[in-house]
């Protein structure tokens, strides 16, 4: 690992978390932003339309060099010039030696993240050209000397105020702090320029094979002046925008405008094809194709699914990570999720080494995505390259690689931490203060002690009271369940027992591998599949139950995904996927067996926490719900009930504790605003997190499971 | 959908993103209206139905100052353009101009009030019906221009709050008038 890398990583998320400005405008950006994307979607099918983009988008990247060859001829024949550029400078040298040879002292620029991608700007100013952003945004950061802290609103991280002393400068004069007098002032200032310059500089969002003519959507009007006015317009396109036709160009910007802003569409669509009228000549019009490594991205089977990015910004606009640290430390030049994997692409892996361990793995991103693309699974397939290349670190390479993959040491150490932590448990259940070096990681959270006995040995000693069961289950407990919260086990015995159902509890279970996974030690968490696939089937279970919807997804997800080129495995883990479900989809979908819990309960106001894993991961939301409610409580829903809870495993323990103790704090928020004296969730991950942070804050809210719940209703009606 | 439903869907629309929707029973009545919102020049491009129908001098008629003469000089200086529509999309409120003649683009890019005139029988269903024409479009012509517009120019960029009229128009003024031309590539 770099170290001067990480340690201004590390400064930055400091200054980051310092701003607590920013982290409000961006909470309320994202509030504002799911509230009109809702109403821009009513009356569409999001998942068919994203779906249709990514098939649209997969068979460009499967038929690109002909779709691309089809673009150029048919731009040419319309009187464009074309250059392919294979990397940023190439495309720099063309557009400044082409500013060279007009003795252009000006250029205007609208909004081209792929200038910003290959430092446009830098270049034209050493080949003697000024370039003057015209977006508003964008001139607010050029004026700041900054980059875009989001792909879609640059200077989402500015406030008028500053806006107002950088226009000041610029003007001479004291420019108040009103937005509707700053953008006046942006009007006017930059008006003449678009009639000065001698080149216009725009992006494209969308390149059309089909004409040769590309597409530009914006809402300020800069885009159309800048392709209008100027004797020459370049456009710097990457590759990727291409799509065949005009209905698949249609279809993006059906998507587009709603997916990032919320807009049905924006102030303008801007087509233009080839060398239009300029007063009284023909334009010369230039379109730079950019690859820039997204020919490579092409080549990566793990992480070609990228080049479905349209380019919404969706991605940050949801993500808590971002909401708590803005772009400039959660990005490079792009930012968000994509950002991770266009930055190794683009910029890079060195320059991605860093954010592509910030992602939390919430999955927010994924269910958001216009595209259909799974980014969580990229960014991880990317934490492996560079855990390969890199090392993961000393201490985590001796627990994954020795300690984990040895199910009997792995466990003995357990044991043994159960009774070494005796000092500072203080006998309690939760730590809640640990000395020394390890003090921050109690510092906002209390943390659940390793149980005296795990799971594992206790399970026997409860007794199965079910005479006729209908199915016998094996339970995975996963390493929270088993060795932090075995009672949790024992009440989904009780619970299973009312059903009908036996369960068991294979004793060579061991960890699912999501934690050596995370942090990129793919060779691990294939070995602990392994382990745990034949650990699992061993007893021919009639279905193998969870309680940690991490643990699900791996082995419905990942255990098929790790093996599935091995043929002595491929069909085991294929079996284990396909029994293997949560313990309230369980309940629900298939034993239908909600109403054995009816009013059993004694009535408590609760409010549900999704687990990022149950809900985007195995689609479970409504189940935990209705199980509660037929319990007989009074459920109540919080504001954003399916946000992370900043738990993230070994994300809140080592990685970025800083980061998860702010988003944790917007749950601890979102909990005590909803009124509920209880809060339920599926999860032992996120169990140890709200636990941990209600009880630091001195909270009376308790934090159940929803098994738990089920369990404790029981018990109640004996 | 009947041309009613489809005038009522592009009205809503358009008028939720900021544009003002009128309509008129001939185009006499909507040169009033642009006289009434106006008290600079405005700018007139030549385009086939605004000169079949005397467009230029029905404005004229009404006491409007009418520049027919674009260029970069006088485009800037005018307080309004008006063009027609070659056709408008009723989902999102938005206007088809095909924008390939410069003065068109002079006339709706550089001055705060832009006039489109709209003849209702235009109104597509959305942007999915809109690829034919726009196909047909690029058929006719080799090299293309065209302008999709959807409300006045706008910005979020400061505190993402929204604020009209950045660059381009402040306003935006559609004129619904019937029998000025069916022809969706026609202007």
């Amino acid at each position: 690992m770099n170290k001067q890398r990480n340690k201004d990583y590390r400064q930055r998320i400091d200054k980051a978390l310092a701003t607590p400005k920013l982290q409000d405008a961006l909470h309320k950006f994202g509030d504002a932003y799911m509230a009109s994307r809702d109403n821009a979607f009513a009356g569409h099918d999001f998942e068919a339309m994203r779906q249709e983009i990514a098939a649209m988008k997969d068979g460009v990247r499967e038929k690109h060099t002909e779709l691309l060859q089809q673009f150029i001829q048919n731009a040419k024949s319309a009187g464009t010039t074309i250059y392919l550029a294979k990397t940023a400078e190439d495309a720099n040298n063309y557009i400044a030696e082409l500013a060279k040879k007009k003795g252009a002292k000006l250029a205007v620029k609208s909004k081209s993240m792929a200038s910003e991608e290959t430092h446009l700007n830098v270049a034209l100013e050493k080949a003697g050209t000024r370039a003057l952003e015209t977006d508003l945004g964008e001139w607010i950061i050029q004026l700041a000397g900054q980059r875009p802290s989001h792909m879609v609103l640059p200077a989402i991280h500015m406030f008028k105020e500053d806006v107002a002393e950088l226009f000041s400068k610029q003007t001479g004069r004291q420019e108040p702090a009103e937005i509707e007098h700053l953008v006046q002032v942006a009007r006017e200032q930059l008006r003449q320029g678009y009639l000065d310059a001698e080149i216009g500089i725009t992006g494209a969002n969308i390149a059309v094979a089909e004409t040769g003519g590309i597409a530009l959507v914006t809402n300020e009007g800069n885009a159309r002046l800048v392709s209008t006015l100027p004797k020459v317009h370049v456009v710097l396109v990457g590759i990727e925008k291409l799509v065949p036709t005009l209905e698949d160009a249609a279809k993006i910007i059906r998507m587009l405008p709603k997916n990032a802003t919320g807009q049905l569409l924006t102030s303008y669509v801007t087509w233009i094809r080839g060398a239009v009228p300029c007063a009284d000549e023909e334009k010369e019009l230039h379109i730079v194709l950019l690859d820039n490594g997204r020919s490579a991205l092409a080549e990566s089977p793990q992480c070609q699914d990228a080049l479905r990015c349209i380019r919404c910004g969706a991605c940050a606009n949801v993500c808590p990570v971002y909401q708590t640290v803005g772009g400039h430390v959660f990005g490079h030049i792009y930012i968000g999720a994509i950002g991770i994997i266009l930055t190794a692409f683009f910029h890079g892996l060195d320059n991605a080494a860093e954010i592509v361990r910030a992602c939390i793995g919430c999955r927010s991103c994924v269910s958001i995505c216009p595209s259909n693309i799974d980014l969580e699974k990229i960014i991880l397939s990317l934490r492996e390259t560079i855990g390969e290349e890199e090392g993961i670190g000393a201490g985590k390479t001796l627990v994954f690689r020795k300690v984990m993959r040895n199910r009997k040491l792995f466990h003995s150490l357990l044991r043994a931490a159960s009774l070494l932590q005796k000092p500072v448990t203080r006998g309690e259940r939760t730590i809640r203060h640990l000395p020394l070096f390890f003090s921050p990681l109690t510092e906002w959270r209390t943390l659940p002690a390793v149980a005296d006995k795990p799971l594992r040995d206790v399970f026997s000693q409860q007794p199965q009271q079910v005479a006729k069961p209908r199915y016998r289950v094996a339970l995975f407990g996963g390493c929270a369940n088993d060795f932090l919260y075995p009672e949790l086990g024992l009440d989904l015995i009780t619970v299973m027992n009312a059903l009908d159902v036996e369960v068991y509890y294979p004793q060579k279970q061991n960890c699912c591998g999501v934690p050596a996974l995370y942090s990129g030690d793919k060779e691990t968490a294939v070995e602990l599949a392994k382990q745990n696939v034949d650990a699992m089937l061993e007893g021919n279970p009639d279905f193998v139950l969870t309680t940690c919807p991490t643990c699900t997804m791996a082995l419905q997800r990942d255990f098929v995904e790790h093996l599935k080129d091995n043929p002595a495995w491929a069909a085991k883990a294929e079996q284990l996927a396909e029994i293997t479900i949560d313990a309230a989809g369980f309940i629900v979908n298939q034993l239908d067996g909600a109403e054995v819990f009816a009013e059993l309960a004694s009535s408590e106001k609760v409010t549900y926490h999704d687990s990022c894993h149950l809900k985007r991961g195995a689609g479970v939301w409504k189940e935990p719900r209705q199980l509660i409610e037929t319990a007989g409580h009074d459920l109540v829903e919080m504001a954003h009930a399916d946000r992370c809870c900043g738990f993230g495993g070994s994300y809140s323990l080592t990685s970025h504790p800083d980061i998860a103790k702010n988003i944790l704090k917007d749950k601890l928020n979102d909990i005590a605003a909803s009124g509920a004296s209880c809060v339920a969730m599926d999860c032992p991950g996120c169990m140890m997190q709200i636990r941990g942070g209600l009880e630091k804050e001195g909270s009376q809210v308790r934090t159940q499971h929803t098994i738990e719940l089920l369990a404790e209703a029981l018990r109640n009606k004996k | 959908m009947v041309t009613e439903q489809l005038i009522e869907k592009f009205s809503t629309a358009a008028r939720n993103v900021g544009t003002e929707v009128c309509q008129f029973e001939t185009l006499a009545a909507a040169a009033e209206y642009v006289a009434a919102h106006l008290s600079g020049v405005l700018l007139v491009p030549s385009f086939a139905s605004g000169v079949r129908h005397q467009l230029s001098e029905t404005l004229t008629k009404v006491g409007i100052s009418v520049e027919e003469t674009l260029s970069r000089e006088t485009a800037p200086q005018a307080q309004a353009g008006i063009t027609g529509v070659n056709f408008a999309m009723a989902d999102t409120g938005t206007l088809a101009l095909e924008s390939t003649a410069e003065d068109i683009r002079l006339a709706t890019t550089l001055p705060e009030i832009q006039f489109a005139l709209l003849d209702p029988q235009k109104i597509l269903v959305d942007g999915l019906a809109a690829v034919e024409p726009m196909r047909q479009l690029h058929q006719r012509d080799p090299r293309n221009y065209i302008a999709y517009v959807t409300g006045p120019s706008r910005t979020a960029d400061i505190e993402r709050v929204l604020t009209i009229g950045v660059h381009g128009p402040k306003q935006l003024h559609v004129l619904l008038v019937p029998k000025l031309s069916s022809d969706l590539l026609e202007m």
